[in-house]
């Protein structure tokens, strides 16, 4: 690779590894390999150091709690004023109770009502900027996603409370609680509460993923080749079928992989449902009631938990913490090899007579 | 994590300025002020509550002179700056922070920040060390007590806890209402304010047919605590009784129970909820006036209904003579006649051991000068929030916690 | 026979889509259909614009009532917000400067230096990390670095939650930037002899860094608005930053926003609202600073005559 007499001086490159110069510079490269190395493992070892701490923390709740904790939906840190008793080895407060079923649920339930608003919007939009405007609105709309991706989560939360939830339980919940009483729209009958609920949150959580996934989707538009849709339109295809057939075929992994991002980031959205989801620790009754997530109930109850003397309540925290962090794991994971599956183009059926 | 009170500090206001801030807290402390004491409320010395007994077997009554020798010697402010943290208790929020504004004209060199995020973290900040002073409204729990042998709970006034409803048309009118109708409402046993259990305890009152919107709170809360311990007390068969009273208690899950955080969390979300019960600390009183908020005649042991006023409060809290030397007590559904059932002891939890003299000396003075019923103690600062002096053998107990403080 | 009509590279409106030739070949029910579904495409994109201005109002209306300028000089404690703007910017700072640094070193590594291998696990294991919520990151610093290694709450464990949340994305960026160097530009360096380092550092490096800076100010847009793992890292303080790394409190605009809201005294709650338009206007700032690095870079280096 290297040149023994170059016509042309390259800086410092004449001077061979042996000299006293050539050490340093050997020296210097050593340890800027080391460095960038050692940066480069940081990820990994901050994921596993989630996984160790949270596990080491909440190892004696998963044995008290046992699969009690999957199962049952009363969060209680049991008698505060009275003296802590042991069973089993481990100290808590008398009639603590730490079932996670309904913060489950409530991020479970949360999430999907995100996903089933947010995604159409986003899909929607992001197939208008990448295939229909012109380049410079395109370029427009696409700060718009950045600046909607950039907003504050705290902000929208306070949106939701201060303005949103009002207006929808003022306006919109009560006309809703109207619908007939058949089998799928009876989810929205019921009492509509004051705005903080089930339905506000996944709102909220779906203007707040719907960056994600249109981001997402129009960068796998971009990737689609000419050749296809070109192909297609001279077969005499509306854009509309030309689409179908070719666009959506090719993207057709990644985009789920694109929805599976945003599920990814509901789930794990805190401070905005905090905010918004009334945040009582029960199922929620229909679809206006007040609910909570696991991230919300961390940040929640934390203040709480502390004041817990034999530290149990934040054990069980801890251990609600690992649950979220494997289940967005899991959910990312998925997500990034859909993406990746339909960027190398294995989607499209070549030869399935396009 | 204690934000501000952005409102009232001393730290460096012209005094029109700091009148200015007065603003927000005025609407609480003006009118509630002439409102009480339009209603005769005079809390001016300690020694002359009513029914009171003398005899304090297990501690000492001092006699008030000896009180107020202790007084003197401990209110000396050090030289130089004293910066204090404080966070927890909303129902203390307020008065707490016309005491520091207070102070702060008395030694220039005091400034303290303040937070209404709840008991529960005023003791957990006290504890970790976030905040020097920890507001709260219940006392320490036995096994904090005993994890942390140097923190105290400090009285500082006695308060009080409300009982609202929010009924068109009954704004002014008082409902009587018992611990075993309300548990009740918070179990969802009663979901109707027609309910044959409310009607039993108001004859001649006509109620309308509306729904229960029980509220709690959801922060961990010494109005929860307070709440909850009357509950336990007035009916042994309800949720309270069998959890204990708790600042987080795990409220029964009643269809469209309402949770809000901090007193002001509860005046707003009952204001907006036709036919809620909330409890809320007596300091917001003005503000449930203002919100249309009408107050409950709650039943004490001897089985009447009282408000809460300063001959009910100061009766229920002369009620309980033996004041234990940790200051450790509830004045929760006592045995005096006439007594308010809902009363309790501040308390400011700190650490007896600070990190310096100076600031330990700095909070002797501004805690001494809040507890002198000449200064802190008396009607122009308890007046607007409603609550009534320490007596004489509670004030005794505090100050020799206080001069525990290094 | 019908023509073909030429293609654009990017797709755009194009005369035949007006109905020429296809209207005699295509049904009215195709062209419904086709009609349609743009049309519900297109209200997608209003409905996702729509949110958009209506959350900008809103902070700009309540923001309006309540602002006073004398917020930008004044502290928390005395109805303003200026240790909480300083505060923010200086946990900006401190995520600059080590997610900087690891995140452009894991990117250097990841694309340049690893096997292959090697590479495409490391790369997995920072996509994965970028999907881990903030409250668990904050939690984890919680339980481990304000507890285990008792630094209470601290500047220094506020500042690494932080990090550890944004450092996928500064990684992402610079492997997006360093592949998108052209390969000519290697190879000329390496023909004139430069060893590896020195292309790394001399050419690489320099022709990537619009895409680097770009990826710096993703993770500071994303470090100013992050409340959840701040909350249990550091606690609030009224004051300025001192120099304290452990045992230390700052203020912080989210935490204003997220806790003064409802708090009892007005005043308080209107700082809230103030505290949420400076975070806007601080997030649209980053946004629109990066774009104006890439405008100038892609002068320069056209000016350059690439």
């Amino acid at each position: 690779m290297t040149v023994a007499e170059p016509a042309v001086q390259a800086p410092g490159s004449l001077l061979a590894a042996g000299e006293p110069e050539g050490r340093r510079r050997h020296l210097a490269e050593r340890l800027f390999h080391a460095a960038t190395a050692s940066a480069a493992f940081v990820p990994l070892a901050a994921l596993g150091a989630m996984v160790a701490v949270l596990l080491v923390e909440a190892l004696p709740a998963i044995r008290f709690n046992g699969w009690g904790f999957f199962t049952s939906g009363t969060w209680e840190i049991g008698s505060l004023y009275s003296n802590p008793v042991s069973t089993g080895g481990v100290t808590h407060l008398v009639g603590a109770h730490y079932g996670a079923l309904s913060l489950i649920l409530g991020t479970l339930e949360c999430s999907a009502i995100a996903l089933v608003v947010g995604f159409p919007i986003a899909f929607g939009a992001a197939v208008t900027i990448a295939e229909r405007l012109p380049r410079r609105l395109a370029a427009g709309f696409g700060l718009c996603l950045e600046v909607l991706a950039g907003i504050p989560s705290v902000v929208f939360g306070l949106w939701g409370i201060l303005v949103l939830g009002p207006v929808l339980s003022r306006d919109v919940y009560p006309t809703l609680a109207k619908l007939p009483n058949v089998p799928v729209l009876n989810v929205f009958r019921g009492p509509t509460g004051n705005g903080e609920g089930l339905l506000t949150a996944g709102l909220v959580l779906a203007v707040m993923i719907v960056p994600i996934i249109a981001a997402t989707t129009r960068d796998l538009l971009r990737q689609v080749p000419t050749a296809p849709k070109e192909g297609a339109e001279a077969l005499g295809m509306t854009r509309h079928e030309t689409f179908r057939a070719v666009q959506a075929r090719w993207i057709r992994a990644g985009v789920i992989g694109s929805a599976v991002l945003g599920l990814g980031r509901a789930l794990g959205e805190t401070i905005a449902v905090a905010l918004v989801s009334g945040s009582q620790i029960h199922n929620a009754g229909n679809i206006y009631d007040t609910m909570t997530t696991i991230a919300a109930t961390i940040v929640n109850q934390l203040d709480a938990a502390l004041t817990d003397p034999t530290h149990f309540a934040v054990r069980s925290l801890a251990e609600a913490a690992l649950v979220l962090l494997l289940l967005t794991l899991i959910v990312n994971v998925a997500a990034r090899l859909l993406v990746r599956r339909s960027a190398r183009g294995t989607a499209l059926p070549v030869g399935a007579g396009l | 994590m204690p934000p501000t009170s952005a409102s009232l500090t001393a730290a460096s206001s012209s005094p029109q300025r700091r009148l200015a801030k007065l603003g927000p807290l005025c609407g609480l402390g003006i009118s509630a002020a002439l409102a009480l004491s339009a209603c005769g409320s005079n809390s001016g010395t300690t020694t002359s509550s009513p029914g009171a007994s003398s005899s304090v077997p297990s501690t000492v009554a001092p006699k008030t002179s000896s009180l107020q020798s202790e007084l003197a010697s401990l209110e000396k402010p050090p030289s130089g700056k004293v910066a204090l943290t404080e966070d927890g208790s909303s129902l203390l929020y307020p008065l707490y922070q016309s005491w520091v504004s207070a102070f702060a004209k008395v030694d220039q060199g005091f400034s303290s920040s303040s937070g209404a995020d709840g008991s529960g973290t005023g003791i957990t900040d006290a504890e970790s060390g976030t905040t020097i002073f920890g507001g709260s409204d219940a006392y320490l729990p036995p096994g904090t007590a005993s994890q942390y042998p140097t923190l105290v709970n400090i009285p500082v006034a006695i308060s009080a806890q409300m009982v609202n409803y929010n009924i068109p048309g009954f704004a002014t009118k008082h409902i009587n209402l018992s611990g075993t109708v309300l548990a009740a409402m918070y179990q969802g046993t009663i979901t109707n304010w027609d309910d044959p259990a409310i009607k039993a305890l108001n004859p001649g009152v006509t109620l309308p047919n509306l729904k229960v919107v029980p509220v709690h709170r959801s922060d961990s809360s010494g109005d929860s605590f307070l709440f909850t311990s009357y509950l336990a007390d007035s009916d042994p068969s309800s949720f309270a009784a069998k959890q204990g009273p708790s600042t987080s208690p795990t409220f029964p899950s009643v269809t469209g129970a309402l949770g809000a955080e901090k007193n002001s969390g509860m005046v707003a979300t009952c204001h907006q909820t036709k036919g809620c019960v909330a409890y809320i600390g007596i300091s917001y009183q003005a503000d449930t006036a203002k919100a249309g908020l009408g107050e409950a005649a709650v039943q004490d042991k001897a089985g009447s209904f009282e408000l809460p006023d300063a001959a009910t409060i100061t009766s229920e809290a002369a009620g309980f003579t033996n004041v234990p030397s940790t200051g450790t007590l509830s004045l929760i559904y006592g045995p005096a006649k006439g007594g308010y059932p809902i009363v309790n002891f501040e308390y400011i939890v700190l650490k007896t051991n600070q990190s310096n003299a100076t600031v330990a000396q700095g909070i002797k003075a501004f805690l001494a000068w809040a507890m002198d019923p000449t200064k802190g103690n008396s009607a122009m600062y308890l007046g607007p929030v409603g609550f009534q002096p320490l007596s004489s053998g509670a004030l005794g107990i505090s100050l020799a916690l206080l001069k525990k403080i290094s | 026979m019908a023509a073909v009509e030429p293609s654009p590279a990017a797709p755009g409106p194009r005369a035949a889509d007006k109905g020429d030739w296809t209207t005699e070949r295509t049904s009215l029910r195709r062209r419904w259909r086709d009609q349609a579904s743009w049309g519900a495409a297109g209200l997608a994109l209003l409905l996702l614009v729509g949110p958009l201005a209506w959350v900008l109002a809103g902070v700009l209306e309540q923001a309006a009532r309540v602002w006073r300028w004398s917020m930008l000089t004044h502290s928390t404690a005395q109805g303003g917000l200026s240790n909480a703007i300083v505060g923010t910017l200086v946990l900006m700072l401190g995520v600059l400067v080590i997610a900087g640094l690891v995140g452009v070193g894991c990117g250097i590594y990841i694309s340049e230096t690893a096997p292959p291998r090697l590479g495409s696990v490391l790369r997995g294991a920072s996509e994965v990390l970028s999907g881990v919520p903030s409250i668990v990151i904050g939690y984890v610093a919680y339980v481990s670095l304000v507890i285990g290694l008792h630094w209470g709450y601290s500047l220094v464990a506020a500042v690494l939650a932080l990090s550890i949340l944004v450092v996928p994305y500064v990684t992402k960026a610079t492997e997006l930037a360093i592949s998108q160097v052209p390969t000519a530009y290697r190879e000329g360096a390496e023909a004139l002899g430069m060893r590896r380092a020195q292309v790394l550092r001399k050419v690489v490096l320099r022709s990537a860094i619009p895409g680097i800076s770009t990826g710096l100010i993703v993770a500071l847009a994303i470090s100013v608005g992050e409340t959840a793992p701040l909350l249990y890292t550091i606690s609030f303080s009224n004051g300025y930053p001192n120099a304290a790394l452990t045992h230390s409190s700052i203020g912080y605009l989210t935490y204003v926003a997220y806790s003064f809201w409802d708090q009892p005294a007005v005043a308080d709650q209107n700082l809230a609202h103030a505290a949420a338009l400076v975070l806007v206007v601080l997030v649209l700032g980053l946004i629109l600073l990066g774009r104006l690095i890439v405008r100038l870079t892609q002068k320069y280096s056209a000016e350059r005559g690439r």
